[in-house]
């Protein structure tokens, strides 16, 4: 591994492009924002704390996912890939480096989420490391799953349409918004969370809920869901290895 | 002898069957190589598989003593490769992404610094270094590749069609910027002008294969003291290429063919190709 490429690659594509670029960042917090808008008019505000901590998750989920756009982009638009292919850059390297980039770039989403946190009471330092534990969790592996994607498609247009579509049922549709309870007993007990839990975002936001006191704690649910989500960010990134098209064949 | 590129019977068979090189061997060892061929002859097919970007149906090669299959790693700390048509990341400045190469290709981030700024100045991009290079022209955009090439100091550099699309004068800048290169070069390219401009030896290739090689004199032997007769009317003897006569007449017979409203030019490598064509259609 090459840390220093990481990080480099980061700081240039993560931090400088915030102010180059401010555009793209405001256009990933309409969405997180809006949605917590509305569960604030619609709930009179008693609902306003999930889509606060699920908001923060939605946020870095979406932009985690949305990344497959520049994912692509890189490799069939620009050929930066390729270039990096033909040197001591490794797949890994690539693939944190892009990552690392990501989460950089979601620090003014992250400070506004965190002030709207702070303003209802909801950190302390076990919510915030528990907070900081999961943004890692969910940047890699929304990432993953955008390289999935970004190493399948052949024709660069066909990822805005998918991005944004699976944006809306990773980030959105999963009890990112409202309490996790609403979805049990559908599809039998369990049956539509652990569906859910394909997207990252599922497991996040339900051991969120419990761990920020939102909803009652429950071991075996927070078990299982820790192990969805550490295990989905392994698979996922083993995935995205194989899939990134290092070396075509 | 160690061989800079050593090409042993490489195939490369896409999905559809379509044979995109046939079975190529050749042993180069000149600092500029240079593919020359039309579109879909299979020149960025070989240089990606030399490259290690892709991987070859059957056969190999040996680039700087390393075989691509089984030492890749190895292959890939010995070369630069710009791909075709790549373009820079328009947000960050030339400086950035020289940089960010070199400290992904191990550099020290002080020396990838002053290596890129050395780089960028020697391409003459010095001036615009800071800027976003979505304000650069198409050809500094390509010489920011180059300065990535220069600034790597890698010992073999791939270069594919490193100048399509470019105006003139842009294409003159870029051969500037690769004559500045001290690796060993190979590239891929339509431009009969680039390979005459910048090789030490061209291969010809059609149809994934090799059809001849040598250095630009050499090749062009077969037409020593001849000249191109072309004409919209039909000369004696002569080739009908795409709606065009065309002869191959002595150099002492211009003046003759200029009063009869031909035109006269000099012998390029189009030359080969022609000839080629013509020898397909017969």
């Amino acid at each position: 591994m090459n840390p220093k490429f990481i990080l480099q690659f980061s700081y240039y594509y993560g931090i400088k492009v915030i102010t180059r670029g401010p555009s793209y960042i405001i256009a990933s917090l309409v969405t997180p924002l809006t949605l917590l808008f509305v569960v604030y008019i619609l709930t009179a505000g008693k609902l306003v704390e999930f889509a606060i901590v699920g908001g923060m998750i939605s946020l870095i989920a979406s932009i985690g996912l949305q990344s497959a756009g520049d994912a692509s982009f890189f490799r069939l638009q620009l050929r930066i890939q390729e270039l990096y292919v033909a040197s001591d850059v490794t797949p890994i390297d690539y693939m944190l480096a892009m990552t690392l980039s990501f989460l950089a770039f979601s620090i003014p989403g992250i400070v506004v989420y965190s002030l709207l946190g702070a303003y209802y009471g909801l950190y302390s330092l076990q919510t915030s490391a528990f907070m900081a534990f999961l943004i890692v969790m969910l940047i890699i592996s929304t990432s993953a799953i955008a390289f999935i994607i970004s190493g399948l498609i052949k024709h660069i247009r066909n990822i805005w349409g998918i991005t944004s579509i699976l944006s809306i049922i990773m980030t959105i549709i999963p009890p990112t918004f409202y309490p996790y309870v609403d979805l049990q007993g559908r599809l039998g007990t369990d049956g539509l969370i652990y569906l859910l839990s394909l997207s990252p975002a599922t497991p996040a936001a339900i051991s969120a809920q419990m761990v920020f006191g939102l909803m009652p704690w429950d071991n075996s649910m927070f078990g299982t869901m820790m192990a969805f989500l550490i295990g989905e960010t392994i698979i996922y990134f083993a995935i995205a290895k194989f899939l990134t098209r290092w070396r075509e064949v | 002898m160690i061989f800079t590129i050593e090409i042993k019977s490489i195939e490369k068979v896409y999905s559809g069957g379509k044979i995109a090189v046939n079975k190529i061997s050749a042993e180069m060892n000149e600092r500029v190589t240079t593919l020359i061929g039309r579109n879909g002859a299979g020149k960025t097919t070989l240089l990606r598989m030399l490259s290690t970007q892709l991987l070859p149906t059957s056969g190999t090669a040996v680039v700087e003593g390393y075989d691509i299959i089984k030492d890749t790693k190895k292959v890939r700390e010995m070369i630069s490769s710009i791909p075709q048509e790549a373009s820079p990341i328009g947000i960050l400045t030339p400086y950035e992404q020289v940089k960010m190469y070199l400290v992904g290709r191990k550099f020290d981030r002080k020396d990838a610094s002053s290596l890129a700024i050395e780089a960028l100045e020697t391409v003459g991009l010095g001036d615009a270094m800071n800027s976003p290079a979505d304000t650069l022209s198409g050809g500094m955009k390509r010489k920011m590749f180059v300065a990535l090439s220069i600034a790597s100091g890698a010992n073999m550099v791939f270069l594919d069609e490193p100048t399509t699309g470019l105006d003139p004068l842009s294409r003159f800048e870029v051969w500037s910027a690769i004559k500045k290169l001290k690796s060993n070069v190979l590239l891929t390219t339509h431009y009969m002008e680039e390979a005459e401009n910048l090789s030490n030896e061209v291969y010809l290739m059609d149809s994934g294969k090799i059809m001849d090689h040598g250095t630009v004199k050499s090749l062009l032997q077969k037409f020593k003291d001849r000249i191109r007769i072309e004409s919209q009317k039909q000369i004696p003897d002569s080739y009908s290429v795409a709606g065009m006569y065309i002869k191959y007449a002595p150099i002492e017979e211009t003046e003759r063919y200029i009063r009869e409203g031909a035109t006269v030019k000099r012998i390029t490598l189009d030359d080969l190709f022609i000839m080629r064509g013509v020898d397909l259609e017969s």
